[in-house]
């Protein structure tokens, strides 16, 4: 039974995913949206730019910098040097998902990065929105790691004001190719942050990627990770550092279609007052993906009464010789491990702190950089001291 | 240094009494060991002292220099220099030993209006300490406790003891999943911090520790009181003739 079009619907042109498909249970996008996000262009000011580029963690940790703002490439602000690109959204076929949809609806700007050597320094992709007029808008672009060749691509989300950005990423990462993903969802509290990975994995490739989400209002991040080839390798890191009324909900799917594939998926999640984490994790593997070893945990500290953490681990296995798990844990913060560091001497407050730094910073571990690690343990530990402060 | 008067503990949820009246005073320099049997609150005096949720005191006072120790926030004691030696210490993930080690003694340090110690000055403190008691770098880069054994956990908590320097040191069952080695080494770092300025609190079911920890002081607890209190000797006579006495006694 088709639904009456809601205003942001009527907008947009598409239907949006609603709390009756099973997959979107816990973010209803057609409630959620609750009026018209046009698409439109704004004046912006050199200052406003600027100012919104450097509360990116990695502002002074590279220069290669591909900038968009409110939608739209910025080639002026941005730093091609040394990089291979073709302007223009990736041609490739569309997958059949609601964030995939609403994103052509919004008509992206994007473009496609490749390398074929390996790239020693991180390369930043980051979006900005500044304060406007409510408005909706649209990323898509395509990374293309070629045969051996490494990469380290830093993907940053800023803004103020009340907006809804769409971000698509395809990645491909080629035969024996390595790739380092890191992204950082710090959208304006009032945003929707709705994003989709499409990423497939060549043989032998290695994925190791960590994503951080901890600004917008409301964030759904989806992504299909296909195991194209053997002895792929994918470890999906997360953290969430969520407050106020945040709410945030990833599903990803990890579809094993060959043998001898590896994936893993750890997300440390912190909600603090009415947030509210979710973490959906599928893990398919096909007939003839022997030798899959697929292991998921999602990880949840409390730290209030009214915030909330639902899981949804879902295993779909035709092969019969694989290792595959889930495990997830909920909880506020040990009194055990309180009582120790205050007996210690330290006061319960920056014990507190200390606890949370070291529970959403296992999730940091695997980050290979040691700039960009630290920079997530600063961002952390910025997190703590404002919530400290209140 | 430390007088307790009169203390009657019961557990916060639970009607049962554990202490029943206990008295001791420590000052300066003493070290007494208490020895009890099993479920004779021995646990329970250590976790009071040191501030522990779940405890009620419902009569009697502890005055430590002065105050009163049980208005006290856990880390408040720690600043004023109380350190309890965990019978099963805490393991922390995610917090590197040395950071612990750290923030620890900057924050009792801050409490206290003292000067935060330097980076250098830091590490160079805890690394002679450490190596007193065998303890690795590698072992102080691995977060607290983590993965230690036995052995292991009970060094690291006297160095704690060492990096802190409380003027009051509880040790509760220090001795407990030790050989003879490892107690050893314990027992030289607990020795090494013995002084005119310090007291300690030796809590302990067995004699074996205070071959090595020569107490000036021996107290019974038994059914959450001290039955009997005497010199050293008195740990011999326990160790020949077991507790039986002293529950008979109270029951």
């Amino acid at each position: 039974m088709a639904l009456t079009k809601t205003p942001a619907e009527e907008a947009f042109g598409v239907a949006l995913p609603h709390r009756r498909m099973e997959e979107w249970r816990w973010t209803d996008l057609r409630a959620r949206i609750d009026k018209p996000y046009p698409t439109q262009e704004i004046a912006v000011t050199d200052k406003d730019v600027a100012r919104l580029m450097a509360t990116s963690p990695f502002a002074k940790l590279t220069t290669h910098r591909i900038v968009f703002v409110n939608g739209s490439l910025d080639q002026a602000r941005s730093n091609f040097a040394g990089l291979t690109f073709e302007l223009g959204v990736p041609s490739s076929s569309e997958v059949d998902d609601p964030v995939i949809h609403l994103n052509s609806a919004i008509e992206p700007s994007g473009l496609t990065l490749r390398f074929d050597a390996t790239m020693d320094v991180p390369v930043e992709i980051i979006h900005i929105a500044t304060s406007g007029v409510v408005r909706a808008m649209a990323l898509r672009n395509r990374i293309e790691v070629g045969e051996g060749a490494s990469a380290t691509i830093i993907e940053t989300f800023v803004g103020e004001g009340d907006y809804v950005l769409n971000a698509v990423t395809e990645i491909q990462v080629g035969a024996g190719a390595r790739l380092d993903r890191v992204k950082v969802e710090l959208e304006s509290h009032d945003a929707t942050h709705l994003s989709y990975i499409d990423c497939t994995l060549a043989k032998d490739a290695k994925l190791n990627e960590f994503t951080l989400t901890s600004g917008s209002a409301l964030n759904r991040q989806n992504g299909n990770y296909l195991f194209a080839g053997e002895n792929a390798n994918a470890l999906i890191a997360g953290a969430y550092l969520l407050n106020g009324k945040q709410h945030a909900d990833t599903r990803l799917v990890m579809d094993h279609k060959v043998p001898h594939c590896t994936s893993r998926e750890m997300f440390k999640c912190v909600m603090d007052e009415n947030a509210r984490g979710i973490f959906q994790g599928k893990v398919i593997v096909r007939k003839h993906a022997q030798k899959t070893d697929g292991k998921q945990s999602s990880h949840a500290l409390l730290l209030s009464e009214s915030a909330e953490f639902d899981a949804k681990p879902e295993l779909e296995i035709y092969a019969d010789d694989v290792v595959c798990g889930h495990g997830a844990t909920a909880g506020d913060i040990n009194h055990d491990h309180l009582f120790y560091l205050q007996s210690r001497g330290i006061p319960a407050a920056e014990a507190k702190s200390l606890l949370i730094g070291a529970f959403v910073g296992e999730a940091f571990d695997g980050i290979v950089n040691d700039a960009m690690r630290e920079a997530m343990v600063d961002f952390a530990e910025n997190w703590l001291t404002a919530r400290k402060a209140k | 240094m430390l007088e307790i008067s009169n203390l009657h503990v019961k557990l916060e949820y639970e009607p049962r009494e554990i202490l029943k009246g206990l008295s001791l005073n420590v000052k300066a320099g003493e070290v007494h060991a208490i020895m009890g049997p099993n479920g004779s609150g021995k646990s329970t005096l250590s976790y009071v002292l040191s501030g522990r949720d779940g405890y009620e005191v419902t009569e009697g006072s502890v005055t430590f220099k002065g105050e009163d120790l049980l208005a006290m926030d856990p880390n408040e004691r720690a600043a004023k220099g109380v350190f309890l030696a965990f019978q099963y210490p805490i393991e922390i993930p995610g917090v590197a030993t040395m950071q612990f080690l750290k923030v620890a003694l900057n924050a009792q340090r801050k409490a206290r209006g003292e000067k935060e110690l330097s980076i250098p000055d830091f590490m160079r403190f805890v690394k002679e300490r450490a190596a007193k008691l065998n303890i690795s770098q590698e072992m102080l880069k691995r977060p607290v406790n983590v993965g230690f054994s036995g052995g292991e956990k009970k060094r690291a908590e006297i160095l704690q003891m060492a990096v802190l320097e409380p003027s009051l040191c509880v040790l509760d069952e220090t001795d407990s999943g030790l050989d003879i080695d490892a107690l050893k080494v314990v027992a030289d770092g607990v020795n090494a911090l013995r002084s005119p300025d310090r007291a300690m609190i030796v809590i302990t079911h067995y004699q074996r520790l205070l071959d090595y920890i020569v107490p000036d002081f021996v107290h019974v607890l038994s059914a959450g009181k001290i039955v009997k209190s005497g010199g050293k000797e008195l740990a011999l006579e326990l160790e020949a003739n077991g507790y039986a006495e002293f529950v008979e006694k109270v029951a």
